[in-house]
């Protein structure tokens, strides 16, 4: 991360840049009204919410059409920013980001579910005598969480854009079943996505809160990062930025 | 009251002779090899021992509890309030969801444009005050159309002689709206079918509850460890107090 140019803050570490923060609260917002209006697209049995809320939404915007489209455009345009950012940040950000949160090989994952577990029973006061290794910038819960949502993402964008070109264009010659199983596949990661966004959700707002703040001006207490993540702090000694 | 449109076919009149199949292919250009109505041949053997052939006119039903609708998800299969079932084609991908929930096989996918067919009832003919093609051309008058709510219509007046039969079993009855001649054989290959959804409609109604309870299973989690939390300040609090 570019902490030269940051300025100093005195007991804080500056953990992230401004584009980065843009970034997470654009990817919010951009999840929050492609959920409302997912919802309320899936009609029929494949519904996920009562029918009231897809007419009353439907009705809104002037119908289905109106809805898939504006719910299409709005997911082309998060997967399009994303896919921006990742062209032009790729070595001071995104690959530097990859490389300390993805969680890919069997063992990792492992490693990774069993944190997971010992730190979630450490929330109801259990396996508390559980000593676990030091963590760096991320633990195995959030690398664990950072690498789901990075693989259903890529699967929710690609399912999506694939499910939009069928809708608009005729269908032709593709066969019903790549849109069926890009529907099930869509719903699926979307799912799962939320699943995870509970626990991100609860550590940011009520464990955690000041990773939350970071996540509004970029920098982390240093006594918070020494508790909470103390390989990383001693990364950052070493390299003289604390 | 509202409309209610529904067919006679008065299976003694029928002779057989395809006109409502060609009416029909003409009306709506459908493909060589597909087509929106049928005549079903059904040998059978009376009481007395002599062979009988039933001749039934087949089409979409227009149920009542249309299946076909409950299984698609973008609402392109709809019913309108005077019971006919359409599809809309600007809604339509061409998925298939709804082929196989229909016990009487009444829709396929136009190998031309990708989009679902079946029999509308000539909707645009209705609107305009005409009958549907099928019973315009039927010169045996076996086919009657009309408003099953309007007591001065003819198929009313028919109907209310109870010398009719719906094409039912006691496992698949979703309130089909095409009505035969009382006595007229039926067997297996016009009998409804229900048949098991797509392997993707199967693995939705997986998935959608799946997600449900593992959507509700962390909230439960996280929620209850929140709650604890909350107890524990407050007990941190009180103790600070004394």
């Amino acid at each position: 991360m570019n902490t030269e140019t940051a300025p100093v803050k005195p007991g804080f570490i500056y953990s992230r840049p401004k584009k980065v923060i843009r970034l997470h609260w654009f990817n919010a917002i951009c999840w929050l009204v492609l959920t409302l209006s997912g919802l309320g697209i899936i009609r029929g049995s494949l519904r996920f919410m009562p029918v009231g809320y897809a007419e009353w939404l439907q009705n809104t915007v002037g119908g289905q059409f109106n809805l898939i489209v504006g719910h299409s455009l709005l997911g082309l345009l998060w997967a399009g920013v994303f896919a921006l950012f990742v062209l032009f940040n790729w070595t001071s950000v995104v690959w530097p980001f990859l490389k300390k949160v993805l969680s890919i090989t069997p063992m990792s994952v492992l490693r990774d579910m069993y944190e997971m577990v010992v730190d979630i029973a450490k929330l109801f006061g259990l396996l508390k005598s559980v000593k676990l290794a030091p963590p760096g910038r991320y633990n195995g819960a959030q690398r664990l969480l950072g690498t789901m949502i990075i693989g259903s993402s890529m699967a929710i964008a690609l399912t999506g854009t694939l499910m939009f070109v069928l809708f608009l264009l005729t269908p032709m010659t593709v066969d019903g079943a790549v849109f069926r199983w890009s529907l099930v596949a869509h719903a699926f990661f979307v799912g799962l996505v939320y699943i995870g966004l509970v626990a991100h959700i609860y550590y940011a707002l009520i464990e955690e809160p000041e990773s939350l703040q970071s996540m509004t001006d970029g920098y982390l207490e240093e006594g918070y990062v020494k508790r909470h993540c103390p390989a990383w702090y001693d990364e950052l000694k070493k390299e003289g930025r604390v | 009251m509202p409309k209610k449109y529904v067919m006679l076919v008065d299976t003694e009149r029928c002779v057989n002779c395809k006109a409502c199949e060609v009416s029909c292919r003409a009306e709506w250009n459908t493909p060589l090899g597909y087509s929106r109505n049928w005549v079903s041949e059904v040998m059978a053997v009376d009481p007395n021992g002599m062979p009988t052939l039933s001749l039934l006119s087949g089409r979409c039903m227009h149920c009542d509890s249309p299946p076909c609708v409950a299984a698609c998800p973008t609402g392109a299969s709809y019913k309108r309030d005077d019971g006919i079932v359409l599809v809309d084609r600007d809604l339509c991908t061409g998925c298939e969801f709804c082929i196989d929930p229909c016990p009487y096989n009444a829709r396929f996918r136009d190998p031309t444009d990708g989009m679902i067919s079946k029999c509308t009832f000539c909707q645009p003919r209705i609107d305009a005050g005409e009958e549907p093609a099928c019973v315009h051309v039927c010169f045996t008058r076996a086919l009657m159309f009309g408003d099953a709510n309007d007591p001065s219509s003819e198929v009313a007046r028919r109907l209310a002689e109870g010398t009719w039969q719906r094409l039912v079993t006691t496992e698949v009855d979703v309130g089909p709206n095409l009505y035969y001649s009382k006595g007229t054989q039926f067997d297996a290959t016009v009998l409804p079918q229900k048949k098991s959804p797509t392997v993707a409609a199967q693995t939705l109604a997986v998935v959608n509850p799946g997600l449900k309870i593992g959507l509700g299973g962390m909230l439960g989690l996280f929620g209850a460890a929140g709650v604890l939390k909350l107890v524990k300040r407050k007990e941190e609090v009180a103790s600070h107090e004394h």
